[in-house]
C-alpha cells in the first residue's frame, strides 16, 4: 500500500530523512518511533506528500503523492499541530471535510457523536488540547480514508479515550482494511497498537520488524556453572550479548526456548532460568551500539 | 471468554493461541462450533486485528481450527487417528523436557505424581 525507496529530505543543506526505505501493507498498522528531532514529522509529511523529497520516492497503492490530488482524497493526516479555522464549530468543519473528501460518512459522523460526546456547535479553538485531538480524529474517520496517517495521535488522551480510539481504529482496519501509520517517541505507546514498527535515529531507519516476531525469538538466559565452562561450549549458540553479575551470567541468546534450554542445561548449572525479553530490552539488543544510545529516550 | 495480560512479555498472538487451544481441549469450544470473527474479538479485547487473524492462521496451521470461507472459522473436530503426528512431536517433546527435569534432579517419584495430577485434571474437565 505505502512504499518509500531511498528517500532523502535536506532543510538547507540539513539532512533530516537519509535514504530510508519503508514498506508499509495494505491493512496494517505501523509504528514510526524515534526520539525528538529523528526526523518523523519530517518523514510522515513527506509521506502524504506536504514536503516534495530531495531524492528518493513516495508511492500509495503505487502512484506518486506528490502534488496528487486524487490519491490526497484517500488519505488523512493527523499532524501533531492541530490546525482548525477561527471560530469553525465541528459542525463548520465537517461541512468543509464533506467538501474535500468525496468518501465522506454523514451517518457515522453523526454517529462517532456517541463516542466523543462533544456537541456538534461547540467552536473547536476553544475546546481543550485533547477534545481538539478527539475532534480531529472524529473527523478523519468520517471521511473514511485508505490511509491514515498520525503524528504523535495519543498525546493529551485521558486512558479511556486512548482506548476508545484504539478500538475504533482497530473496528476500520478489520472492516474495511484500513492503512495506519502512527508514530510515537514512546514505545510504550505502540507496544499494543502496532503489528510493525520501525525506530527512526537521526535522519536513518535502523530497525523494522514484525511486532510479534521481535518478542518471539530472543531469550534472556541466567545461569551460574558449577565449573567453568569454555567459550566454546556455546558456539553453536546465537549470543547477542553476554554479561556478568556476580556468579550469575546474562547471556541474550537469539532461538527457541526448549532448544536454549537444552544446551544449557547439558553444561550443569546450579542455576538456569530462560526468559523471553521485554520489548525494551529486544530493541536495545537487536540495535546493538544504538540501542543503548537510544534507549533512554524512547523507552522511559 | 477471553483473557490477556498485555503486559506479558508473550506475544499477544501466542497468548492467544494457547488460550483458543486449552479452550478447545477443554471442551469449552465444541467440535464445529464458530469462533468469535477477527472483527468482534478485535472490538471486545481492544487488539490488533492483525494479531488475530495471525492466531487463527496458525491455529489452522496446526489443525485445531478450520476456515469455511465467507462464514468465518470454526472448531475442528479432533479425531484419534488424526493425531498421530501430532502425538509423535509431542513424544518428543515431553522426552526433551523429561531429560531436563530429571537432569535437575527430579525423581522418578515426583514425575509421576505430576502425571497423576494431570490426569486428574483431565478427567474432571472431562465428565463436567
Amino acid at each position: 500500500m505505502i512504499s518509500v525507496r531511498n528517500l532523502t529530505k535536506k532543510y538547507e543543506g540539513f539532512e533530516a530523512i537519509d535514504s530510508v526505505d519503508l514498506s508499509v501493507k495494505k491493512g496494517s498498522i505501523y509504528g514510526l518511533l524515534g526520539s525528538n528531532g529523528a526526523g518523523k514529522t519530517t518523514l510522515l509529511k513527506t509521506l502524504v506528500g506536504l514536503y516534495k523529497p530531495n531524492t528518493g520516492e513516495v508511492l500509495i497503492d503505487e502512484q506518486p503523492v506528490f502534488e496528487n490530488i486524487a490519491l490526497k482524497e484517500r488519505v488523512i493526516f493527523i499532524s501533531d499541530r492541530l490546525y482548525f479555522f477561527s471560530s469553525y464549530t465541528i459542525e463548520d468543519m465537517a461541512k468543509f471535510y464533506k467538501s474535500i473528501y468525496p468518501k465522506w460518512n454523514e451517518q457515522r459522523y453523526r454517529n462517532l457523536k456517541q463516542v466523543f460526546k462533544i456537541d456538534f456547535n461547540r467552536k473547536i479553538n476553544r475546546l481543550s488540547k485533547g477534545m481538539m485531538r478527539q475532534v480531529a480524529i472524529w473527523l478523519a474517520l468520517s471521511a473514511m480514508p485508505e490511509v491514515l496517517i498520525l503524528d504523535e495521535p495519543l498525546d493529551g488522551l485521558d486512558s479511556v479515550m486512548r482506548q476508545k480510539v484504539k478500538n475504533l481504529l482497530f473496528q476500520d482496519v478489520a472492516e474495511r482494511s484500513l492503512t495506519i501509520i502512527i508514530s510515537s517517541h514512546n514505545l510504550r505507546e505502540l507496544e499494543d497498537l502496532c503489528d510493525h514498527v520501525g525506530i527512526l535515529h537521526q535522519g536513518k531507519m535502523i530497525v523494522e520488524k514484525d511486532m510479534d516476531d521481535l518478542k518471539k525469538d530472543v531469550h534472556k538466559v541466567q545461569v551460574a556453572f558449577k565449573e567453568e565452562v569454555k567459550p566454546q561450549a556455546l558456539e553453536e549458540l546465537e549470543v547477542l550479548h553476554k554479561e556478568t553479575k556476580g556468579s550469575i551470567q546474562v547471556y541474550i541468546v537469539r532461538g527457541e526456548r526448549e532448544g536454549i534450554m537444552h544446551h544449557f542445561s547439558k553444561l550443569n548449572p546450579a542455576v538456569l532460568d530462560v526468559l523471553p525479553l521485554s520489548l525494551e530490552e529486544v530493541f536495545i539488543y537487536e540495535m546493538g551500539d544504538t540501542g543503548y544510545e537510544i534507549d533512554h529516550i524512547i523507552f522511559q | 471468554m477471553l483473557e490477556l495480560d498485555l503486559r506479558s512479555r508473550l506475544p499477544i498472538y501466542e497468548q492467544l493461541v494457547e488460550k483458543i487451544k486449552t479452550l478447545i481441549m477443554e471442551d469449552v469450544l465444541k467440535a464445529d462450533e464458530q469462533l468469535p470473527s477477527v472483527r468482534t474479538l478485535a472490538q471486545e479485547l481492544t487488539i490488533n486485528p492483525n494479531t488475530i487473524q495471525k492466531a487463527y492462521k496458525a491455529l489452522e496451521r496446526e489443525g485445531y481450527i478450520y476456515t469455511v470461507k465467507g462464514k468465518g472459522n470454526f472448531v475442528q473436530k479432533i479425531e484419534k487417528g488424526d493425531q498421530r503426528e501430532k502425538l509423535m512431536l509431542l513424544k518428543t517433546e515431553l522426552k526433551k523436557i523429561l531429560s531436563e527435569a530429571i537432569y535437575l534432579g527430579m525423581g522418578k517419584d515426583e514425575i509421576l505424581k505430576v502425571i497423576e495430577e494431570v490426569e486428574n485434571n483431565v478427567g474432571r474437565d472431562q465428565n463436567d
